[in-house]
């Protein structure tokens, strides 16, 4: 049964206000009157499906996105903004991502999330300390050590990661929830510290199931107590365990006798950025705040690399798709079930069509198929 | 094979064969009592193509080609369901508009490609390719084997994918005994 011209029209008026375009605007991209734009939006005009797709390129959507319910997590986000207003970017790629991803999802019978249990809300700072640690033994992660390779392990538990650069003016990253799994979206315009670190804090997010997410500064936020500096604060303990941060600590001053070069040692094996081992130390008291302030002031330089041998690690550069995801969207392709330029949309046009694999020959049976 | 009865829906790929070759007219005799009907999303793709290439204007020109916009509720629901597969950034919307009006309104689809053939297998779509017209044509004795044998061949490597090379539809068409013995 297909949808009466009453409600697509609604649902275009709201896409369009979404996307902050004026009926004037998108008149003039899909080449009709804006009396015929205000039509349709009222339900009193038909639009053609020339038209349709031409509204679709003009407000940056897809087609079927007019018509299909969007993801419940994505309605409860657009409830809670205010009607008719632009989305924020990250809002907007949350949602492509997310279609795009249970589309995914729902024709390539493969690609299977891990269901993951929902954990309780951590109440104090012990408690996000404990999270951290049920975190690492879902994501298979001894309870000491360094944590790389977020990017996979945390796309094994059902999370799946994407590195976009959204520019400086965005959010740091998103989480959504979907029915089974999760999706996460980080700033790839972020330092790979930063992306880590951001990518864990969401980590949290999911593991609670919070439905919709988004975190504009993360670990800009103080008191212990707060529901997003505890997420930080998982965050932290995720990425620099209590216990092993302190035996790495205390055996690096010791040995390298002064704090920036510890520091910069245990930045680069941790894969964390300043800032964020300055506040581990300090919340571990390791560190006393004037020592911190020195070590959040410390750029590792190109002399640090070679003379401590440091291996540079890139994670989530963008942009960063999950291999999973990737896969499936190939399946896709290689079976015929979505063209080269579905595959190029599925991909967040990260990929050109020239680097799709080339299609196999069909066995000359087949051509009745085409008589 | 010969004429049935019924709807013919053609998407932009089959019409610009026929009117590269100047076959147009012989298109219609092939289409004979059928409706012909192109839907408003391939109209859009040969007016952005008839620029460059002159013969889509002859397609646009066309009197045998009977034009419909696509707006009815079950056509767009359907359209949006096709080009969940198949469309992106404006593209293959062609071939979305031909499925959704042959299945809204249980016409045949005359489409060459890959997915949008086989969407229209899932979507119980009937569904016939430039080849199978190529046949009719060759069949009905309206085109020789010499005319036909060039465009199969290339339809026959490039776009179906299929094994066979230069003069590849030749051999098959006389072992299936589609060529009378005289040509």
């Amino acid at each position: 049964m297909g949808m009466d011209a009453e409600a697509l029209g609604r649902r275009i008026g709201e896409a369009r206000g979404r996307a902050g375009v004026t009926q004037a605007e998108l008149a003039t991209e899909v080449g009709i009157d804006r009396s015929a734009i205000a039509k349709i939006e009222s339900g009193q005009r038909r639009v053609s499906a020339v038209e349709l797709g031409r509204t679709a390129a003009a407000l940056q959507m897809r087609i079927e996105w007019f018509l299909d319910d969007a993801p419940h997590a994505l309605v409860s986000r657009r409830n809670a903004q205010d009607p008719g207003s632009p989305s924020p970017r990250i809002d907007a790629m949350a949602e492509r991502i997310t279609r795009e991803v249970e589309f995914v999802l729902r024709h390539d019978d493969r690609i299977t999330p891990a269901a993951v249990q929902a954990r309780t809300m951590p109440e104090t700072a012990a408690g996000a300390e404990e999270l951290a640690a049920t975190a690492r033994n879902l994501l298979r992660v001894p309870l000491d050590g360094p944590c790389t390779g977020l990017a996979e392990k945390v796309a094994a538990v059902g999370l799946f990661p994407f590195s976009l650069d959204l520019g400086a003016e965005s959010a740091d990253a998103a989480t959504v929830l979907l029915d089974t799994g999760g999706v996460a979206i980080v700033n790839g315009g972020l330092r790979v510290g930063r992306r880590r670190l951001a990518l864990a804090h969401e980590l949290g997010h999911f593991l609670v199931a919070d439905d919709y997410a988004v975190d504009w500064r993360i670990a800009e936020t103080l008191g212990a107590e707060h529901r997003e500096a505890l997420f930080d604060r998982f965050a932290r303990a995720l990425l620099l365990p209590a216990q092993s941060l302190r035996a790495v600590w205390e055996q690096h001053t010791s040995a390298d006798g002064d704090t920036r070069t510890a520091a910069v040692r245990i930045a680069s094996s941790y894969r964390v950025d300043m800032a964020t081992l300055a506040r581990r130390l300090i919340e571990l008291g390791l560190a006393a705040r004037p020592d911190a302030d020195r070590i959040r002031a410390t750029r590792t330089n190109r002399a640090d690399i070679v003379e401590l041998d440091l291996v540079v690690g890139d994670e989530l550069a963008p942009p960063a798709l999950p291999r999973e995801y990737e896969r499936a969207v190939l399946r896709l392709f290689r079976s015929e079930s979505i063209t080269a330029a579905r595959a190029m949309d599925l991909l967040l046009d990260t990929w050109t069509e020239d680097m799709l694999p080339t299609l196999p020959q069909r066995g000359e049976d087949q051509i009745w198929q085409y008589i | 094979m010969g004429a049935t009865p019924g709807v013919l829906v053609f998407d932009t790929g089959p019409l610009s064969h026929f009117a590269q070759q100047g076959w147009l007219g012989i298109l219609r005799v092939v289409v004979g009592d059928r409706t012909a009907v192109i839907p408003d999303t391939v109209v859009d793709e040969l007016r952005a193509g008839a620029e460059q290439r002159v013969h889509l204007k002859l397609v646009l020109d066309a009197v045998w080609l009977e034009h419909r916009a696509l707006t009815g509720p079950d056509e767009l629901s359907e359209f949006a369901r096709f080009a969940e597969m198949l469309a992106a950034k404006g593209r293959n919307l062609g071939e979305c508009g031909v499925l959704a009006y042959a299945k809204a309104n249980g016409a045949t689809a005359v489409i060459d490609d890959g997915p949008p053939r086989k969407l229209a297998r899932a979507h119980q779509v009937a569904c016939k390719g430039t080849l199978g017209f190529l046949c009719e044509a060759l069949h009905d004795g309206l085109l020789s084997i010499d005319l036909i044998s060039a465009v199969a061949d290339h339809l026959l490597e490039s776009e179906y994918r299929l094994p066979f090379s230069t003069g590849g539809f030749r051999r098959w068409a006389h072992e299936q005994g589609l060529i009378p013995p005289f040509q």
